[in-house]
């Protein structure tokens, strides 16, 4: 409580310094297709997701356990990067 | 040799493999650093694809190459642009030089971080050297960190036959890389590539390292950055060409955009049609354009025995020393002199000499030795970013090609140049200026130069008009074509139509006239049409200055420069001496005049030969001005004695330079009162400090009871204002005495100064401009000394206005928000006033 009340302070007197928490996009799932979002444990599962370095979409899991990678295979996805705080790399080939 | 063993290489990441071919980066999809495969990783360590030798590790870490036994090198490459992350992100695990096992783990890194902030994260591994190679699984789909993935054809002992190449080594230019990471892998390859089409023996240089310009490899190897000096040499018989082609490709960025140096395009020279720079000398000019330029030589790198080029070498720095002495001897002012009086003392300094000296011994020519040596001074003077260190590599520079063109037996010739010439070029050196018959040459215009170096100084002496800091297409203009320089809007006009030639010369004409009338009416007071008047007096630095200004009606000296006294000599002036010559300068004065002597103003920025002084890292705020003679009170004594001698031949004031603080004042005061004393006089002469420190001026009020007057230093005060360089290349533009906050400074001077009875002059260069009069008569400033030849003008400038109207405009500009603004309202006044009054009268 204490901490949302200075950080609010600290964000009243300098705005440009404490960022806006990312507003959960709208539509979390994006360009991923359903099978996709199913191996990843479902809408529920998946927090954020962001296309970038041009062969890879990021995604953020609540749950790293529920990702099922075999799954992920057969959706097409083509490698999959497990990486520290439920961020996982998915290799979908380049994009056009 | 036994054959070697067919070589496997292991995939140095898990990850998903990429047709090499579609990878979205031309320099590896086209091979040009070689052949391989690329794989986009899913594991974060990168390891060794095979046994060998760390043969380079790029400082950022994002590339590494293995060089094994039998000579098989591959190039690792993590990302796509990765050379912006600078080292973010990877970390190494090996050094240069160090033996690796295959499957050793080289480079790790963040790829998170990676993704988000590079292109991309496919990363390459391929085979530098060439050897073909067939896969050992399938090329495409999923691949684990150390699985066998290539097997290597049979090594050829590719016996690159050392034939040492016969003939004379031949060295480019030396050239500072655009590209904005250096000879990184893919520039370096673009290199490379283009190198391998010669027959020579083909070497890029960095200081004393060089590498193999045909080696991808040994070119990272040298990592380069932007602005290194580099330089092409080449043996064999296509040598020129290589050079030629390879000096171009390093100019042109290999293939990398490069904006500093890009290529300019012959369509953008037909549709430029107006270049601005910066105002180096006022005035204005039609003409054609002449374009400067100095020829490249070719310099061999070995010469005929160390006694054979030691003698060259010797005669060459007597015959430079000799033209030098006459160009001094011939030179038309003073500044001129002095610029080749340093030229001559370059060619005695023992650092340079040593240089070359040692590279003599080593058997080097005597021309290739001096030009390393001069080039590579040049190169550091340039590096350490001050623009005056800058302007002295210029210096360096045309020393060392004089000296060269000695060795090389080519002569100096005398430029042809066609009447009604306006020179234009990258920069113009002394030694150029000094060959123009500037009877031919109305203007001049350079990309580089400020308005301390020597083109502005020879364009002011000689009263032609000046730009700098123009832009580089510039010099894409063809001889001929017809350009009209307006230095006065920093200006250069390509092609001008009938109309523009027209109007300008109108306004040309007017100007000579007004010029004309000025003159004839020089000795008229300067009284405004509502019988204000302003005391307008000269700044001299000299007796035959003093003269001259006395002649062209300047109402006594607003600054005489001590400095001129001390300035280039190895002791300091005897007190006769100094006494003699104050006492010319004041009886030229006479007693109706005012004859304001400065104390010296010396420091760190120009430091006096006799006066050991410490370097500082910023000498404009170090011990300078006051704070120089304060700790050296012996200094300021001996100069107030000496001033002192003139005390009944003219009204004498006495200014301090750099004063912040009330103490430095008081201290000042009660030496000069002490000398007063000393020497029996019964008046003590005006005491008055210079308002060149903001602190200064933001306590007027205080400095006030305790002065005679005040002078605005402008210069300094802008400088000091604005915290802009007024040497800096790109800021000078903008440190412009014109700016609001300056003004307000002036008009709480002249406050606190008019409170308590005291007088403000302006000696900085802005009481020089014509449009800046209406606005100091209007902050209620009583004196504005200037340089002599703009006495006349200032007055005429006095007497067209009416000090209400001034008093009007003053208190406007000073709610303006920037110096543009401030200027273009003065300029409103001028033609609303001024003009409007010429027409009338007319």
């Amino acid at each position: 409580m204490f901490d949302q009340l200075q950080k609010a302070f600290w964000k009243a007197l300098t705005p440009d310094l404490v960022a806006d928490t990312p507003k959960a996009p709208a539509e979390p799932t994006g360009e991923l297709s359903a099978a996709i979002v199913a191996a990843l444990g479902g809408v529920d599962n998946l927090q954020s997701q962001q296309p970038l370095a041009l062969t890879r979409v990021r995604v953020v899991l609540r749950d790293v356990s529920s990702m099922d990678q075999q799954a992920l295979s057969a959706a097409g996805i083509a490698g999959v990067m497990p990486l520290e705080g439920g961020v996982v790399h998915l290799i979908t080939g380049l994009r056009p | 040799m036994a054959t070697p063993q067919q070589l496997q290489l292991l995939a140095p990441l898990s990850g998903v493999l990429m047709e090499l071919d579609e990878v979205p980066d031309p320099v590896f999809s086209g091979r040009v650093i070689g052949d391989g495969l690329c794989i986009d990783p899913t594991s974060s360590t990168l390891c060794a694809p095979l046994a060998g030798i760390i043969s380079n590790v790029q400082a950022s870490g994002h590339a590494v190459s293995i060089t094994d036994d039998h000579g098989v090198q591959v190039l690792m490459h993590i990302g796509l642009d990765t050379v912006n992350l600078a080292g973010q992100g990877f970390t190494s695990l090996v050094e240069e030089g160090q033996r690796v096992a295959a499957g050793q783990a080289l480079i790790e890194f963040d790829a998170d971080y990676i993704a988000r902030h590079a292109r991309s994260l496919l990363t390459l591994m391929l085979v530098v050297s060439g050897e073909p190679f067939t896969w050992l699984s399938a090329p495409s789909g999923r691949v684990e960190s150390g699985q066998p993935l290539l097997e290597l054809a049979a090594v050829q002992a590719i016996s690159e036959v050392a034939v040492a190449e016969e003939g004379q080594v031949l060295f480019s230019q030396t050239l500072r890389l655009p590209n904005p990471n250096g000879l990184h892998a893919r520039p370096a390859a673009v290199f490379a590539q283009a190198a391998k089409g010669f027959g020579a023996s083909i070497c890029l240089h960095k200081q004393q390292s060089q590498a193999n310009a045909k080696s991808l490899v040994a070119i990272m190897a040298l990592q380069t950055a932007f602005g290194d000096s580099v330089q092409v040499s080449a043996v064999g018989a296509d040598a020129d060409a290589a050079i030629n082609t390879l000096t171009r490709l390093l100019a042109e960025g290999c293939g990398e955009t490069v904006a500093a140096v890009a290529p300019v395009e012959v369509v953008e020279v037909e549709t430029l049609t107006l270049l601005r720079g910066v105002c180096a000398s006022p005035g204005s000019a039609l003409g054609q354009v002449v374009q400067i330029s100095e020829p490249v030589f070719d310099v061999s790198e070995f010469g005929g025995g160390a006694d054979v080029e030691r003698e060259a070498f010797a005669n060459a720095l007597i015959e430079a020393d000799l033209a030098l002495q006459h160009l001094r001897d011939t030179a038309a002012g003073e500044a001129e002199a002095e610029i080749f009086k340093a030229h001559q003392e370059l060619l005695e300094d023992p650092g340079l000499l040593d240089q070359a000296q040692a590279l003599i011994s080593a058997g080097k020519s005597a021309a290739f030795a001096w030009r390393s040596a001069t080039d590579e001074t040049a190169a550091m003077f340039r590096q350490l970013g001050s623009a005056l260190l800058a302007e002295r590599a210029a210096d360096l520079t045309d020393v060392g090609r004089r000296v060269l063109k000695l060795l090389l037996g080519v002569g100096e010739q005398a430029l042809e140049l066609p009447q009604g010439s306006i020179l234009i070029a990258d920069q113009l050196t002394p030694s150029q200026t000094a060959r123009i018959d500037t009877s031919k040459v109305l203007g001049f215009a350079t990309v580089g130069g400020g308005a301390t170096s020597h083109v502005a100084i020879l364009a002011r002496a000689c009263g032609l008009p000046s730009i700098c800091g123009v832009p580089v297409q510039m010099l894409a203009l063809s001889n001929g074509t017809q350009v009209l320089l307006d230095a006065d809007k920093g200006e250069l006009q390509v092609r001008p139509d009938p109309a523009t030639i027209h109007q300008w010369q109108a306004r040309h004409t007017q100007q000579r006239q007004r010029h004309e009338h000025e003159l004839a009416n020089a000795t008229l007071a300067a009284r405004t049409r509502d019988g204000h008047h302003v005391e307008v007096s000269a700044n001299v630095a000299s007796f035959s200055e003093t003269e001259q200004a006395m002649a062209s009606g300047g109402a006594g000296v607003g600054l005489l420069r001590s400095e001129f006294l001390y300035i280039g000599r190895n002791h300091a002036p005897s007190h006769d001496e100094q006494v003699a010559t104050y006492n010319a300068i004041a009886r030229c004065v006479g007693s109706a005049h005012n004859l304001v002597v400065r104390t010296l103003d010396v420091g760190g920025d120009k430091p006096l030969a006799y006066v050991p002084m410490d370097s500082e890292t910023n000498p404009f705020l170090g011990v300078r001005g006051i704070r120089l003679c304060l700790e050296r009170p012996q200094l300021l004594r001996e100069q107030f004695r000496a001033m002192l001698g003139c005390c009944d031949l003219t009204r004498l004031h006495i200014m301090l330079p750099m004063v912040t603080q009330l103490s430095e004042l008081r201290q000042a005061r009660q030496m000069l009162d002490e000398e007063v004393l000393a020497l029996g006089l019964t008046e003590r002469p005006k005491l008055g400090i210079m308002i060149e420190v903001p602190a200064a001026a933001l306590m007027a009020d205080l400095f006030a009871p305790l002065v005679d007057f005040f002078s605005i230093g402008t210069n300094d005060l802008t400088q000091y204002t604005l915290a802009m360089d007024r040497d800096h290349p790109r800021l000078a533009s903008q440190a412009d005495s014109f700016h609001p906050s300056v003004l307000r400074l002036i008009a709480m001077t002249v406050k606190a100064a008019h409170a308590h009875d005291k007088w403000v002059g302006v000696c900085g260069a802005m009481a020089s401009e014509r449009l800046a009069v209406p606005l100091l008569l209007g902050l209620g400033v009583d004196e504005l000394s200037v340089s002599v030849p703009m006495i006349a003008s200032v007055k005429a400038t006095v007497r067209e206005l009416a000090l209400a109207d001034c008093q009007i405009i003053a208190q406007q500009v000073l709610g303006l928000e920037s110096a543009g603004q401030v200027r273009e309202a003065l300029q409103l006044f001028h033609e609303a006033t001024v003009d409007t009054l010429r027409v009338l009268e007319n």
